[in-house]
């Protein structure tokens, strides 16, 4: 591995790609030609440009948060081409009771082998609803994998010292709260006019390892895409929204509740991390910090981004705020009954 | 989006994650543990990007690729022309000074931390200072500390040694300040040791706000991983 500096790397890499001389040679060789003169020239171009601090500040969140998600997202659409490409339909018939009520229960228990975050879980549902898993289960199991895994609990555990409550009451939050939206999904019976089903678009007669690649290939770029809009936003509101306000909303159960719920959409956290970030919420009673470490696996604006992206518009609109009061509710609840 | 402008802005996502990892920039903006998850996904994104122009010239049929694969080039090109700093005093600026009270406080470094009084101020990081000088003060009254962090200027010539403290990625930067009393404020950002003795925290309507006296203070380089 080459250790040089930004410019040398990044401009050498490009010539693997040149090799394709047919197509669109015009638009590769504009965007080429504009890379490769932004990572030589660009910091000279744009000198005094970006000086100011608070954009500066701007900056490292929006990198931060898509650096940090990035790699999660990789593994995720890697996991989603494998189940495309490898795994037969009729496995998922098979391992899933056929009744769609039945079903969902047992995709929010199966979110427990999925360790990672909330942008693997997207992709990874995605290609469950394409292999022909009910779109309810698949939506079980989108809810339940970031919040339940064995790391997720474990990190709970580590912020949590002595107090085992905590962890427990998470896990049977979070899978309360999987189970309740899935069986929603159900009742509401017209998802499918809302849901925009990822499609299968790959010819039948293509190799599994043709398929593997042109499914990850499109998944990345599609969720990165949209990815990169929930990173913008995540470090606009990290930015302007001052923390400050915070402490005077503590005292009050519902309004705490509330707010740190809508904090966890605000931030964007990922789920591996998020229970240190409420254990250091101390001045919250310990029904917040839940609402908190349940609402931000299964709803922020990241991650909004990437649902928008991956399942619609239509979809997205109604699910985050679903999703959001449900998650609510039921920290609620669990928080009067464990915590 | 065509296939192969797919490919290229594929291999420079990639690219810019491998250049990271390797490079230690990567500790700007996350935790040092990410590095071989950096590593891995940008090798298997170029490793991706380049079996499709390998593979692909066999192939006759070609899908349209999503637009919003475009987006992607914007943290390329924040890396290559802006440079994100780690977070400073313009983010420190943005929180309140106040140290939440810990659930349990835990000892620095170990028992024999306190035992040992020989040898001049005892090296303590920002974090558990600004924790400590509020939340322990029989602990703390009457002892030195030195201190490493950068300068955060406030209003009325106030001024905090500052360190970030980070969970997970600059998102959840947490801000650990400790108000520096007695010496005039070095310029903003600027990486400094102090010393000095513990000082009566200052009252704040959100709470206390830890304080040293400082007797010394010397600028030092910035450390390879700015955060605690």
């Amino acid at each position: 591995m080459r250790t040089v500096s930004t410019p040398t790397e990044v401009e050498e890499k490009p010539e693997t790609t040149e090799k394709e001389p047919s197509g669109s040679s015009i638009a590769f060789t504009a965007t080429l030609v504009l890379l490769v003169g932004l990572a030589l020239f660009g910091r000279r171009l744009f000198n005094g440009w970006f000086t100011d601090d608070g954009i500066r500040t701007w900056a490292t969140m929006f990198v931060g948060v898509t650096v940090q998600a990035l790699p999660f997202l990789v593994l995720g659409v890697l996991l989603s081409a494998a189940l495309t490409a490898f795994v037969p339909a009729s496995f998922f018939a098979k391992a899933l009771p056929k009744h769609p009520a039945l079903a969902v229960p047992v995709a929010s228990a199966s979110g427990v082998v999925l360790p990672g975050c909330e942008c693997a879980s997207v992709p990874v549902s995605a290609a469950l609803m394409n292999r022909g898993v009910t779109p309810a289960a698949a939506i079980a199991f989108l809810l339940s994998a970031p919040a339940i895994n064995p790391v997720v609990l474990a990190s709970t555990a580590v912020a949590f010292p002595g107090q085992p409550k905590v962890v427990v009451a998470r896990a049977v939050t979070s899978l309360a709260v999987s189970m309740i939206l899935g069986w929603l999904w159900l009742l509401t019976g017209k998802g499918g006019s809302w849901l925009k089903m990822p499609k299968n678009r790959h010819a039948h007669d293509d190799s599994k390892f043709d398929v593997f690649r042109s499914a990850m290939l499109h998944d990345f770029l599609h969720a990165g895409g949209f990815l990169v809009v929930g990173a913008a936003a995540a470090a606009t509101l990290n930015v302007v929204v001052p923390r400050a306000w915070l402490d005077h909303v503590a005292g009050n159960l519902l309004l705490s509740v509330l707010i740190l719920g809508l904090l966890a959409v605000l931030l964007a956290i990922c789920s591996e991390a998020d229970a240190f970030v409420a254990a250091s919420l101390s001045q919250f009673s310990l029904t917040a910090r839940l609402a908190f470490m349940v609402v931000g696996p299964i709803v922020d604006v990241k991650l909004i981004a990437l649902q928008t992206g991956t399942f619609g518009p239509k979809f997205a609109v109604r699910f985050a705020p679903a999703t959001f009061v449900v998650a609510i509710l039921t920290s609620l609840l669990v928080g009067w009954w464990l915590l | 989006m065509k296939r192969n402008v797919a490919g290229l802005v594929i291999v420079f996502v990639g690219a810019a994650m491998v250049q990271l990892a390797t490079s230690g920039v990567y500790l700007r903006y996350v935790k040092p543990g990410m590095r071989w998850m950096l590593l891995a996904a940008g090798v298997v994104l170029i490793a991706l990007a380049v079996t499709d122009v390998v593979v692909r010239s066999r192939q006759t049929h070609d899908h349209g690729l999503p637009r919003a694969a475009w987006l992607l080039l914007i943290p390329v090109f924040a890396l290559l022309v802006v440079d994100p700093p780690a977070l400073g005093a313009d983010a420190a600026q943005r929180q309140s000074p106040v140290a939440a009270k810990p659930a349990k406080p835990v000892d620095p470094q170990g028992n024999a931390y306190w035992g040992d009084e020989s040898h001049g101020p005892k090296p303590m990081t920002v974090r558990d200072y600004s924790v400590w000088a509020v939340w322990e003060k029989e602990t703390m009254q009457g002892r030195s500390f030195q201190l490493t962090g950068f300068v955060t200027p406030a209003k009325n010539g106030v001024w905090y040694v500052t360190r970030i403290g980070l969970t997970c990625c600059v998102a959840d930067g947490t801000a650990f300040m400790v108000e520096a009393r007695g010496q005039a404020a070095p310029a903003k950002n600027q990486w400094i040791t102090v010393t000095g003795k513990w000082a009566e925290p200052t009252k704040r309507v959100d709470g206390d706000v830890a304080a040293l006296t400082v007797e010394t203070v010397k600028p030092v380089a910035a450390p390879a991983n700015p955060y605690e």
